[in-house]
């Protein structure tokens, strides 16, 4: 499997969680990189690092309380960047209340929100529905992804727009 | 096809150097009797070869390179031959049957040509008297004075009359691309209203629930969607069907190979079927119009479909050899409701009027072409399709074809076509031998080469071995032109053979190995089938 340029960003400030994450995305990493960030700061360093380097941010996976400013607070500033707009957004959390919840979802266009504790099965579906989401909307060539996303939907999309074309 | 992500690989840098040096290489070859034309053209040709095959920049963008580089270097309008008059002048009579020529019109060969009519020479052999610096005295008794000689045997319009450029940009509306067109805009209205995918689920509820017919049904109605719509489109349709049916195995059941192998291996060879079925046809049906050898829409349908009914039946038992059914019965589930708004029964009304005149063609006479502008026309008038409908045409594929016939109508013009057929004895090989190695050398450039390109490289030989006649009476140039055009399509062994290939590989389920056992057995015996029904059917069915 080839590496894509569509990176999965975790932000979450307990090492623990983060790596429980991180883990259950093992199947996903060998073509979406993984990268972590523990703080609201770090984490749009991380974004415009790799952003400079050409690279997307195809999924951004944000914990809501976060030191600093917080998850619902970020991803409002990311939907906000033309260059992150496009990401797919998910609140992973057990402690944001009805309000911050209901700000996400209308500020931040929020595409999931998963509570903790979650299961592995969930993040995973939620994953690849979102990825799959972000690379029909994005990408001019889908084979490669059709065999760790939904296959059914990319070929569903190949058939309507002929980005694949007899030759 | 290639799946990186961004930026040039290695290969395509390499390709893209290739290419550009290709362009200017046969301009520091001697190529003995190759008109200036000819160097031109064939600068061009190595370079569209070369940049097919490492794809630098995508082929359509080859294709329409070659368009411009033609209408650039090769036209009449162009800046090569805009105001260029070919150096002649009436030869110098010394005394009876001697001649004073500039040193400059003698041939290596010691030939002078003389113009026969615009644009056309012809040798004609002198004997050298006496050589005079500027000038040459020789001796001839079939010159005489009023005809003019060339003086400058090297220049660029020497055995060339350059095409008008609209020649060249003409044929992206050439009339088997109009066909095409029409092939598209139905295809394209069928995915908007959802006909392909009801037309699937009507046509496969005969075959019941046991796996090897299911198999044999997905096959057929593949094979029969590709004939009419892009093998692509229908591949990747079908693989919306056999998703499903695969989640129903076991993990470890090889029977899902099988099922997921039936389906590139049916739209490949189902758009055999149809001059419309997949755009090498277009290539040869082009080439072979050009040279009176029109085939209607029914003469090709009765050519091709019992060797794609043969192809299919043969990779059915194929691949139930390889991989038998492991459950007695499957759950076919598809889902959908026919589309009955009025725009869709338009759709059909118009779909089913155009497919039964154009395989009735032979019954009215109404050129398949002419027919192909009822759904062009009527699609946009009901509103079936709408701006972005149409813009959402595949017209890289129309200029993929339109390039293609641009280079055979450049090669063949300025001489290279003949040219690179010289040099060996092709007469020698026997029509029958002829056949096979076009068949065999077809399918496995194929394989490796996008089948356009293939039977673009290959189409120009086969029409320069029908006009110079070096093959005799037996030749038969509509047949081998058939024979490239199957043979481009039963090229399956490899994921990047076909973007059908391509796009079952990607799903995951289907090994590279699987898929080369079985497409390396099917282009063998689809090869000797092609041999088989060019020496006793197709003999019988054109004339």
């Amino acid at each position: 499997m080839e590496r894509s340029d569509i990176y999965i960003l975790c932000i979450e400030d307990e090492q623990e969680v983060l790596d429980a994450v991180v883990r259950d995305l093992e199947k996903l990493e060998e073509q979406f990189p993984v990268e972590t960030s523990t703080s609201a700061e770090e984490a749009r360093d991380v974004i415009e690092k790799l952003l400079d380097d050409g690279k997307k941010i195809g999924l951004i996976l944000c914990d809501h309380i976060l030191p600093g400013d917080n998850g619902v607070e970020l991803l409002i500033e990311l939907h906000k960047n033309d260059r992150t707009h496009t990401s797919r957004k998910v609140l992973l959390t057990g402690q944001a209340g009805l309000d911050d919840t209901v700000r996400a979802l209308n500020e931040a266009r929020l595409h999931h929100y998963i509570s903790k504790p979650w299961s592995r099965e969930e993040l995973l579906e939620v994953s690849v529905k979102l990825l799959t989401d972000f690379v029909i909307e994005e990408e001019e060539n889908l084979l490669p992804y059709m065999s760790t996303l939904d296959a059914e939907r990319i070929s569903e999309n190949i058939r309507t727009r002929h980005n694949v074309s007899d030759e | 096809m290639k799946s990186g992500y961004s930026g040039l690989t290695p290969t395509q840098i390499t390709g893209l150097f290739l290419g550009i040096f290709g362009l200017i290489l046969p301009f520091l070859l001697p190529l003995g009797s190759l008109s200036f034309a000819g160097q031109i053209g064939l600068g061009i040709f190595i370079m569209a070869a070369v940049f097919w095959m490492f794809e630098p920049i995508p082929i359509y963008a080859t294709s329409m390179l070659v368009i411009f580089l033609q209408i650039l270097l090769l036209s009449a309008q162009g800046p090569m031959y805009m105001d260029a008059q070919l150096p002649a002048s009436e030869p110098v009579e010394l005394r009876e049957h001697t001649w004073q020529i500039p040193s400059g019109a003698l041939l290596d060969d010691q030939t002078v040509l003389v113009v026969t009519e615009p644009g056309k020479t012809e040798a004609v052999p002198v004997e050298i008297v006496e050589r005079n610096g500027q000038h040459i005295i020789i001796r001839s008794e079939e010159l005489s004075a009023d005809q003019a000689i060339v003086t400058n045997t090297k220049h660029r319009l020497v055995n060339y009359i350059p095409n008008s450029y609209t020649d060249y940009i003409g044929t992206l509306a050439n009339p088997i691309i109009i066909l095409f067109l029409g092939g598209f805009m139905l295809a394209e209205a069928s995915v908007k209203y959802n006909l392909d995918k009801n037309l699937t689920r009507y046509l496969l509820s005969p075959f019941g629930s046991k796996p090897r017919f299911i198999i044999l049904g997905l096959m057929l109605v593949t094979a029969a969607l590709s004939a009419f719509m892009s093998n692509t489109a229908t591949a990747a349709m079908m693989v919306t069907v056999i998703l499903p049916i695969i989640a129903q195995l076991e993990p470890g059941d090889r029977f899902k190979f099988g099922l997921a192998l039936s389906i590139p291996i049916a739209a490949n060879i189902g758009g055999i079927a149809t001059p419309i079925g997949t755009p090498p046809n277009a290539i040869v049906i082009a080439a072979l119009t050009e040279y009176g050898k029109s085939i209607s829409f029914t003469d090709w349908i009765i050519v091709a479909a019992p060797l794609v009914v043969m192809m299919l039946i043969f990779a059915w038992w194929l691949l139930l050899a390889f991989f038998p059914p492991s459950v007695d019965r499957f759950n076919l589930n598809l889902k959908g409701k026919l589309n009955l708004s009025p725009k869709a029964i338009g759709l059909y009304v118009i779909f089913g009027a155009t497919v039964l005149l154009w395989i009735t063609e032979n019954m009215h006479g109404i050129p398949s072409s002419m027919v192909a502008f009822l759904p062009v026309a009527a699609l946009v008038t009901g509103s079936i399709l709408s701006k972005s409908d149409i813009r959402n045409l595949p017209w890289d594929v129309l200029w993929l074809m339109a390039g293609g016939i641009s280079l055979g109508i450049g090669m063949d013009k300025t001489g290279l076509a003949v040219w690179m057929i010289s040099g060996f004895d092709w007469g020698a090989m026997g029509y029958i031998t002829l056949i096979l190695v076009f068949g065999i050398v077809a399918v496995g450039m194929s394989n490796f080469l996008s089948n356009t390109v293939t039977a673009t490289l290959l189409m120009p030989l086969v029409i320069s071995l029908h006009t110079s006649g070096v093959m005799g009476d037996s030749f038969n140039l509509l047949i081998t032109g058939i024979v490239i055009a199957v043979a481009c399509s039963l090229a399956m062994a490899l994921p990047i053979s076909t973007p059908p290939n391509a796009i079952a590989m990607s799903t995951g389920i289907i090994r590279t190995k699987d898929m080369a056992k079985v497409g390396v057995i099917i282009g063998i015996v689809g090869v000797m089938l092609i041999l088989a029904y060019a020496m006793f059917y197709w003999p019988l069915v054109t004339n």
